[in-house]
């Protein structure tokens, strides 16, 4: 993986934990103007919700670098090679595939409506724009990442790592 | 069957076969169906905006919550307290060490709502201890991972609040206290299992603590178990919804761990925060893809076709049911918890609410079944970690395992044709 | 895929089948398809199936879905002309509200989202809503006071119960049940129907017919469909939306007069307040949009007949 990438996610990964940071704050900070001075803040659920949408997006870039998606991986660990590096350059392809089309074109042209019609969010009154924009953004990292994977596999085919569950540490549930 | 189906259905499975992330594989075949009423354009912005429209839920904040506190207290001593305090009221049976591991392993899911983490936080634990003292590696492995499912279905339960969301939100206070009787019948008929094996394979005696320390246990364990208190009841209530409960938890948490126990340093938090937020990613992504998934499915009528093609083939619920049941047990197999039960549960809760099934009493049967699948090879997150911590192979424990699928099974058709299993405490508290 | 010569509309909306609304949209469809002899069907997605309001609007200016069925209030956050409608008392009663609508300002309103390709067909009726409590009965805004009224999560909801003397607090539909129960709330506002259908009813002893706001629901379609319509086609669908309003308007009387029927039998005292004292309360908040296109707009109504 070429340098500017691993930096690139280093600072993906401090932004994420920062977002998540406050994101815990935000909703404490509610149950606290609910249950202690009960003045249930108006703002913070829907901040808290916008909080989300950017831990998740942007995590589940950081996530890929990571290899950390859960993936079933039956057949593909049999494979060794040759065989192993070009099924690892086909399914980075397809996930490039998934972040240019979904994620950064039907991304933003979802960024563009917002800002273009003005959608404003109900309770802030924040442009929605701000909020999707996570979405081609993520996008762009995903593909640096699967371009990074690839070249990586064809390279050395010992760096061909296809499971998206080597990890076997603390899965999700 | 008409071509939508057909093309979501095998593009799905050759992206899965090439080991393709599921939320991608769900993504990709949801834009190919989607290509053939809708132009290209709308249908790529329609996915992206479901998949943000999927995962902005007040609800779901619980789930990162959940995972951070279950950190906190995987890592904080707190899972320790717990164990000692098992220890001080089951230990001292015949196999009394395998009662305590699956006591331990119940109480570590009354406060966190992830399997995975009680088996590390637990299994991490109990299972060296059990090594040393005579016990098979390979029984305790799959002890310890078949108990740490019983955290699923006992609240919280991360699980519980994604099939909330999936079945278009049935009260997670509802579906939580639903989890309690099903998940202390799994516990007690494994505890169960295991006094039949400590006889044949003559486990040894544990020790019976004096009174006095037994005492000094508990109470070491009380600030624990108090949070069970402070969050299931302040939902059970309707004091807190379930995300504010979950922040409490990662509030009370913190303070146990970080400031009395002083078990975590202040520079470990932001690598704990940022584990938790790429866990929470993972899940999210699924989320939102299998939303915009399950779009497409109402868009094209397939729940509803589903649905009267399988009641057409028979009206007998009990079969109806056990078809359901042997096809989810099959999907477990391969699939984890959270994609099975984002895909499944837009399928099937139209079946069963057809055959007279609340989609209480269904939510637990399919979260339950799915747990089976956590144990099961070729995939199953559970075992994996499992297999990690007792530093063995899937084959092997796999033979351990046997006795405690049965027991898994006998109760999974318990819960699936007795309702009360599942109603009756929510009916009791006026939840449901 | 479909032929050329028949074309469907999917129409999307998140209110269960039995709902009036639904029911004049199932009419509207039935008169869609006579008129045009089956080239032009409706097909209806209940219940949220295709998403909650604010998703429907954004699908419908992405493209992908054709028409839906919202209240006005999510639309605010789009439109801001929209939010007249969502101030309390700008209608002095229901035939001056339904003069309005049908006027040539109901008609700028509905097409005043076209510049984000929404385009409105009809309005229909969500009656007037009112305060329900736990314990204090209301009869003027002074008894609002001090009083936790659930919203709508908008500044417009938050502002109104404010304007009338109580301290709002945003809480989900969903949530409320067990918020008034637990006295997180000690009330909250709402139309009959929605009041009966909730079971709020059960938990809430008062409810004072002041009828503040009259926020009424709004059929919309993406103007991505509506301009590729035949105007032949456009003028079927436009004809049987208008039919649908007043087939709907029937159906609406009865669920109110039958919702306020039950809540009685089951214990809940309907107290019919002088409005007089909240109208003056609101009439602040009417103030408080000098200098703005509303306000403009809130005097044109009050003018009107
Ligand atoms: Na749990
Ligand atoms: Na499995």
């Amino acid at each position: 993986m070429p340098n500017f990438i691993q930096k690139i996610n280093r600072i993906t990964g401090a932004l994420v934990s920062l977002l998540m940071g406050l994101m815990v704050l935000d909703v404490s900070w509610q149950v606290f103007t609910r249950f202690i001075i009960r003045k249930p803040s108006p703002f913070s659920e829907e901040v808290a919700g916008f909080f989300l949408i950017w831990v998740s997006i942007l995590g589940a870039a950081y996530a890929f670098y990571k290899k950390a998606h859960l993936g079933i991986d039956i057949l593909s660990s049999k494979l060794k090679g040759l065989k192993r590096q070009i099924l690892e350059v086909i399914v980075n392809l397809i996930i490039l595939g998934f972040a240019l089309f979904i994620m950064v074109a039907g991304g933003m042209k979802l960024v563009i409506l917002a800002f273009k019609l003005n959608q404003i969010s109900p309770a802030v009154g924040i442009p929605m724009g701000y909020v999707y924009s996570v979405i081609p953004v993520s996008g762009v990292l995903i593909i640096l990442y699967s371009i990074g994977f690839i070249t990586a596999s064809i390279k050395d085919k010992d760096k061909a790592i296809l499971s998206h569950r080597d990890k076997k540490d603390e899965l999700p549930l | 069957m008409e071509i939508s189906v057909i093309i979501l259905t095998f593009s799905f499975i050759i992206l899965l076969a090439l080991n393709v992330p599921i939320a991608v594989s769900i993504a990709l075949s949801t834009i190919l169906t989607m290509l053939f009423t809708i132009n290209p354009v709308p249908a790529l912005t329609t996915v992206a905006q479901q998949m943000t429209s999927g995962i902005n839920r007040f609800a779901l904040i619980a789930i990162p919550f959940f995972i951070l506190s279950g950190q906190f207290m995987g890592r904080g001593g707190i899972a320790r307290r717990l164990i000692d305090f098992a220890k001080a009221v089951v230990g001292m049976f015949p196999g009394g060490l395998a009662y305590v591991n699956v006591l331990a392993c119940m109480l570590f899911g009354s406060l966190s709502g992830s399997a995975v983490a009680a088996t590390s936080a637990i299994g991490g634990f109990m299972v060296p201890v059990m090594n040393k003292e005579g016990y098979d590696k390979n029984f305790n492995t799959a002890l310890t991972v078949t108990a740490s499912t019983t955290g699923l279905l006992i609240p919280p339960s991360n699980v519980l609040i994604v099939y909330s969301l999936a079945s278009g939100g049935i009260s997670i206070a509802a579906l939580f206290v639903a989890g309690y009787l099903p998940g202390i019948l799994v516990g007690l008929g494994l505890m169960a299992a295991c006094s039949v094996i400590a006889v044949i394979k003559k486990f040894p005696v544990g020790n019976r603590e004096k009174f006095f320390t037994a005492l000094k246990k508990f109470c070491s364990a009380v600030p624990s178990l108090l949070l069970v208190i402070i969050v299931i009841g302040g939902i059970i209530t309707g004091i807190f919804t379930a995300t504010e409960a979950s922040a409490v938890a990662v509030i009370y948490s913190f303070i146990l761990s970080v400031l009395i126990y002083k078990e975590i340093r202040i520079p470990e938090i932001p690598r704990i925060l940022l584990k938790t937020a790429e866990t929470t990613a993972v899940v999210m992504l699924l989320i939102g893809t299998s939303r915009a998934m399950s779009w497409i499915l109402s868009y094209e009528n397939i729940p509803q076709n589903i649905s009267s093609g399988l009641t057409g083939i028979t009206n007998n619920r009990f079969i109806i049911l056990m078809m359901i049941n042997l096809m989810l047990l099959i999907v477990g197999t391969f699939m984890d918890i959270t994609p099975a039960v984002l895909i499944f549960t837009p399928i099937l809760l139209p079946v069963v609410t057809g055959l007279g099934m609340s989609p209480l009493h269904f939510g637990i049967m399919l979260v339950f079944n799915l747990c089976i699948g956590l144990c099961t090879p070729p995939v199953g997150s559970v075992l994996f970690v499992g297999c990690g911590i007792g530093q063995t192979t899937i084959t092997k424990v796999t033979k351990s395992l046997l006795p405690f699928y049965a027991v898994m099974v006998a109760a999974l058709m318990l819960i699936t044709y007795f309702s009360w299993f599942s109603e009756w405490l929510p009916k009791l508290l006026g939840l449901y | 895929c479909q032929k050329k010569s028949h074309r469907i509309l999917k129409l999307a909306h998140v209110l269960d089948t039995s709902h009036p609304v639904h029911k004049a949209m199932a009419f509207m469809a039935e008169q869609v398809e006579e008129k045009s002899n089956g080239r032009l069907t409706i097909k209806i997605y209940p219940s949220g199936q295709l998403g909650q309001e604010r998703e429907l609007i954004e699908l419908l200016q992405i493209g992908s879905l054709a028409m839906a069925k919202v209240s006005t209030a999510p639309l605010e956050s789009f439109v801001p002309e929209i939010k007249i409608l969502g101030i309390p008392y700008v209608f002095r009663d229901d035939t001056h509200r339904w003069n309005v609508l049908k006027s040539d300002i109901g008609r700028s309103l509905l097409l005043s989202g076209e510049e984000c390709f929404l385009r409105g067909l009809c309005f229909y009726d969500a009656g007037s809503r009112s305060f329900y409590t736990k314990k204090i009965p209301i009869h003027s805004p002074k008894d609002l006071k001090g009083l936790k009224i659930r919203v709508m999560k908008s500044v417009t909801s938050v502002n109104m119960v404010k304007a009338l003397g109580g301290s709002p607090t945003p809480i989900s539909w969903g949530e409320l049940y067990t918020a008034l129960q637990q006295g997180v709330v000690d009330g909250a506002e709402n139309n009959p129907p929605s009041f009966f259908l909730s079971h709020h009813y059960e938990v809430c002893q008062f409810y004072t017919l002041d009828e503040h706001t009259s926020v009424p629901d709004i059929l919309l379609i993406s103007t991505a469909v509506w301009d590729h319509l035949t105007p032949q086609e456009r003028t079927w669908l436009q004809q049987a939306a208008d039919e649908s309003v007043d087939f709907q308007r029937k159906l609406w009387d009865k669920a109110c007069q039958e919702a306020l029927q039950e809540v009685k039998k089951a214990g809940v005292t309907i107290i019919y307040p002088d409005k007089a004292a909240f109208i003056r309360s609101a009439e602040k908040l009417h103030d408080s949009y000098r200098g703005t296109q509303i306000f403009e707009l809130i005097n044109k109504i009050k003018e009107m007949e």
